[in-house]
């Protein structure tokens, strides 16, 4: 249809450091998969975990 | 040209009611709409159906080069799929004959897990050393495909009737139907790729928020893909059920509660699934409630309520509403926002509705693909 705008949906991810709190929202990556523990954290000793993955759709 | 003197009745000949040509650009065109009124209305229906079932025939042969590109590229098939792929899509389920309701839910149950089990050595035999995350997804690939199939050729068949037999009446069904046909077919088309690359849908916040729950406790499987965790709080003991992920299947919660209430003493059920909101509802609001919480077929509800209705035991649920779409596709930041939410609002439902010392299933219903535990 002329009118429909096309639509693209962004894939994030969000980690979580399980010690300090500190959370990195950042692109999906291939293989993320929720509650996965990953590097260990920016800011202190603990290491992160994705508590998120979700999309953000934007309407062009 | 002089404007001035123009003259109205004149040009239309407006005060001579005798103008036998006039008389017919009048009553020509009540004439043809009282005769052909329906043929014209059809004739205008049809193009915008058509333009739907175009669309409904480009999702079909989409979702089905996906699913055989899928096939071919991430799997070691021996032979060509494609001709095996296009036979699955062409199955059909025939349900049990309802005209003696007596015993109906056990025979639809034995029908649809017939079907289940069945399709699913099929797709293994595609490829024999196929892992159970990948034969999941391609249950649910082939289930889109062969759903968006199904729907194509009910829309087709409707409409061409109707075209055939000239008839008015039997496409107004069809068109007041179609844009929630649309609706649906465009939300499973749009799933696919979530399901591809394994991530968590909107339907999946139940799994999501009970998975996490049981996150470094220790896991055993209960039913088929359903995974169980027995784990403390507040003096209670709790026994976390959800279907095992992150691969994208719904388990079969209502057997593994069966189980635990034939082995257990139970003194609450608390479900959170994800429910269609009604439209002008916002989407991820959270909302709570009495009865079981599971879609479905129906089948699998049945045997909950069965199971709580022998052992005298109340079934609470909460529910984050989200729309068709929402629920299939990848799931909205709103949605993942609400796990917290649903967390705390569970652990007051836990405290507010058990004494110290008793124990509470809790089920996060839904597909939990991209979701582990
Ligand atoms: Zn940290």
């Amino acid at each position: 249809m002329i009118f429909s705008k096309k639509k693209i949906t962004t894939e994030y991810t969000v980690e979580q450091c399980t010690k300090c709190g500190t959370l990195t929202k950042r692109k999906f990556n291939h293989g993320d998969v929720l509650f996965a523990t990953l590097l260990k954290c920016a800011s202190c000793d603990g290491h992160t975990r994705i508590e998120k993955i979700f999309g953000e759709t934007v309407e062009q | 040209m002089n404007f001035t003197n123009f003259d109205l009745d004149q040009l239309f000949s407006m005060g001579d009611d005798s103008n036998p040509l006039l008389m017919i650009v009048w009553i020509l065109p009540i004439i043809l709409f009282v005769f052909y009124g329906q043929q014209i209305q059809l004739f205008v229906t049809s193009r915008e159906i058509k333009k739907g079932l175009k669309k409904l025939d480009n999702f079909r042969e989409e979702s089905r080069t996906e699913l055989i590109n899928y096939v071919k590229n991430n799997l070691k098939v021996k032979n060509d799929p494609v001709k095996k792929i296009d036979k699955f899509l062409e199955y059909f389920t025939i349900m049990p004959v309802d005209m003696d309701p007596n015993g109906i839910v056990d025979k639809v149950h034995h029908t649809v897990r017939s079907r289940e089990d069945y399709t699913r050595s099929h797709v293994k035999s595609l490829s024999p050393e196929m892992n159970d995350i990948e034969l999941n997804k391609i249950q649910t690939l082939l289930e889109i495909a062969s759903s968006l199939q199904m729907i194509y050729k009910i829309v087709n068949h409707m409409f061409l009737t109707a075209k055939k037999q000239n008839n008015y009446p039997l496409i107004l069904p069809l068109q007041m139907l179609l844009p929630f046909i649309m609706e649906q077919a465009e939300a499973m088309i749009e799933a696919i790729p979530a399901f591809k690359s394994d991530q968590p849908v909107g339907d999946g916040i139940g799994p999501m928020v009970v998975g996490k729950m049981m996150l470094e406790h220790e896991k055993e499987t209960i039913a088929f893909q359903t995974s169980l965790s027995k784990i403390d709080f507040e003096d209670r003991k709790l026994f976390l059920l959800k279907a095992e992920g992150p691969a994208s299947t719904v388990g079969r919660p209502a057997d593994g509660l069966e189980k635990i209430m034939s082995e257990n003493k139970i003194d609450a059920i608390i479900m959170i699934d994800a429910a269609l909101k009604m439209e002008g509802e916002d989407s991820a609001s959270i909302a709570q409630g009495f009865g079981a919480a599971i879609g479905g077929i129906g089948t699998e509800r049945f045997q909950i309520e069965a199971v709580a209705t022998t052992n005298n035991v109340p079934i609470f649920s909460i529910v984050v509403k989200q729309s068709v779409k929402e629920a299939i596709t990848l799931m909205t930041e709103d949605i993942a926002d609400t796990a917290e939410i649903v967390r705390l609002q569970l652990n007051e439902m836990i405290l507010e509705n058990t004494k110290s010392g008793q124990s509470v299933v809790i089920i996060g219903v839904g597909n939990t693909s991209g979701v582990p535990q």
